[in-house]
């Protein structure tokens, strides 16, 4: 058992941090910053407010800034920080609800504006759409399609930080992944929203923190590069 | 396919970009390390003025002006844009203001060699 | 709710990670730059005031500061044009996978080497003259 100092951004429930409360917690070496969280609201402050569910990195709730970089908690091991001190704050780039529970309004609202549902011609269809192991959407997606909507990307991200508008790296994967879909059809409306002036994929500047952040190593930087490259012909989405 | 604009300037910055970095390595080879300038000393008024009445060097030049220009003005319009609250007609203004200090930047440059 | 604030226990992140640095470096002296563009442009005017004007103009370049000030400008351009030939490469495909140490290389070694090639001969040329 180590002993950490863990300093929490607290705030109350009218948003804004307010305060920092510093409490000691000891742990083993293979506890992770969420089981400090438990450890600290069950034994010494019950008052402290964050999110988690499944505990083990696949549903994304348990997001939030540690040690000055957006992680999933329950995958953040204290040991592997590599200090004494763990500093938690809310998620950035989102209204703080209170202490490390933050409100994902604005990232789904983004999410949203690209339509994420699959626009397929085919609804009535009863046999399943065959897309072949060899064609691009197979070749090229497989590594882009594990976003778990956590808001890690969109709390990373530099330009997010003072462009409210911005889409966003969640938001612009799944348009690409839309779009690179064979049997989807709403391609103009996607492209519109990605051209768009003021929060589109030419607000990116490649700082690559979205892609250093990902829990699920999603190479997000190359999925909006490659979508800047290809709005110089953007017939080229739907070719095999 | 609707042709998208703002992938042009994203283009443009690019290329304007690679060719700022040949025509200022030209001009900088050009003003100091040419044996002219570098033998005789500092540069002078002689010295400048015989290369600058030339028509191909002040061609040369204003290509560089416009080019940098663009480069600039354009990288300065994408700073704005991230860090400015603003609806579109703002930002529209925005950029309208910026084209039209580049056209003056650019006649200043031009009128300062058509004087000498 | 309302939007959340930072304090100086959550450090500026960005830091971390050299993609935001190179951004930042990138604006930085894009922006310085533009400034010396702007005061270039005139000083060019002024040798068409005639040469009383020129020299008098020069004059105040051949002040220390003035030097240092141009080597300074020298490393802005180098710095903004190496890291620009970085993004443009990343932006085409190629070293995306290596945009980290892309930066150490062509914005900082890179960088620095061509700074020296081309600081020195003009220090030295400089000092001689003075």
């Amino acid at each position: 058992m180590k002993s950490y100092q863990v300093k929490i951004a607290r705030s109350s429930a009218d948003g804004g941090i307010t305060r920092i409360g510093t409490f000691q917690v000891a742990l083993e070496e293979r506890m992770t910053v969420l089981d400090a969280l438990f450890n600290i609201q069950r034994t010494q402050d019950d008052s402290l407010s964050f999110r988690c569910a499944c505990r083990v990195g696949m549903c994304g709730t348990c997001a939030m800034y540690i040690n000055s970089v957006p992680r999933l908690a329950c995958k953040t091991q204290v040991s592997q920080l590599d200090t004494e001190t763990v500093t938690i704050a809310p998620l950035p780039n989102l209204p703080v609800i209170k202490d490390l529970v933050v409100s994902l309004e604005p990232f789904f609202k983004q999410w949203k504006k690209i339509k994420p549902a699959l626009h397929s011609p085919n609804r009535d269809a009863t046999e399943p759409a065959k897309i072949p192991a060899t064609s691009r959407y197979a070749r090229e997606t497989p590594q882009k399609r594990d976003c778990i909507t956590c808001g890690i990307c969109y709390g990373a991200c530099g330009i997010k930080s003072t462009n409210e508008e911005y889409l966003g790296p969640a938001a612009i994967n799944k348009a690409f992944l839309r779009l690179m879909d064979p049997r989807d059809t709403a391609t103009e409306e996607r492209l519109d929203v990605l051209n768009e002036e003021r929060g589109g994929v030419w607000r990116c500047h490649t700082q690559f923190n979205c892609t250093a952040a990902c829990p699920k190593k999603i190479d997000l930087t190359d999925t909006i590069m490659r979508l800047k490259r290809s709005m110089l012909f953007p017939s080229g989405f739907k070719k095999a | 396919m609707p042709a998208y604009r703002n992938v042009i300037w994203w283009y443009v910055q690019r290329i304007t970009g690679a060719l700022l970095v040949v025509l200022l390595t030209m001009h900088f080879w050009v003003e100091h390390f040419m044996s002219k300038t570098l033998m005789r000393g500092d540069l002078s008024y002689d010295v400048i003025l015989s290369r600058i009445s030339n028509p191909w060097w002040q061609g040369i030049d204003i290509a560089f002006l416009l080019v940098a220009l663009l480069h600039g003005l354009n990288g300065l319009r994408n700073i704005i844009l991230d860090y400015s609250r603003v609806g579109p007609r703002m930002t529209q203004a925005i950029t309208v203001v910026l084209v039209v200090l580049g056209v003056m930047w650019s006649w200043w440059g031009i009128h300062a060699f058509s004087r000498l | 709710m309302r939007p959340t604030t930072t304090t100086n226990v959550v450090r500026k992140y960005s830091w971390q990670f050299s993609g935001m640095v190179a951004h930042i470096i990138q604006r930085v002296t894009g922006v310085l730059l533009l400034i010396y563009l702007f005061l270039h442009v005139h000083t060019i005017g002024e040798l068409s005031q005639g040469q009383a004007a020129f020299d008098q103009a020069l004059l105040m370049f051949k002040n220390p500061l003035f030097r240092l000030l141009e080597i300074g400008l020298l490393g802005l351009v180098i710095l903004h044009a190496l890291n620009g030939i970085r993004l443009t490469l990343i932006d085409l495909g190629l070293g995306h996978k290596r945009q980290q140490q892309l930066f150490w290389a062509l914005s900082i070694g890179v960088a620095g080497l061509i700074f020296l090639i081309a600081a020195i001969p003009l220090f030295i040329a400089s000092v001689l003259r003075s």
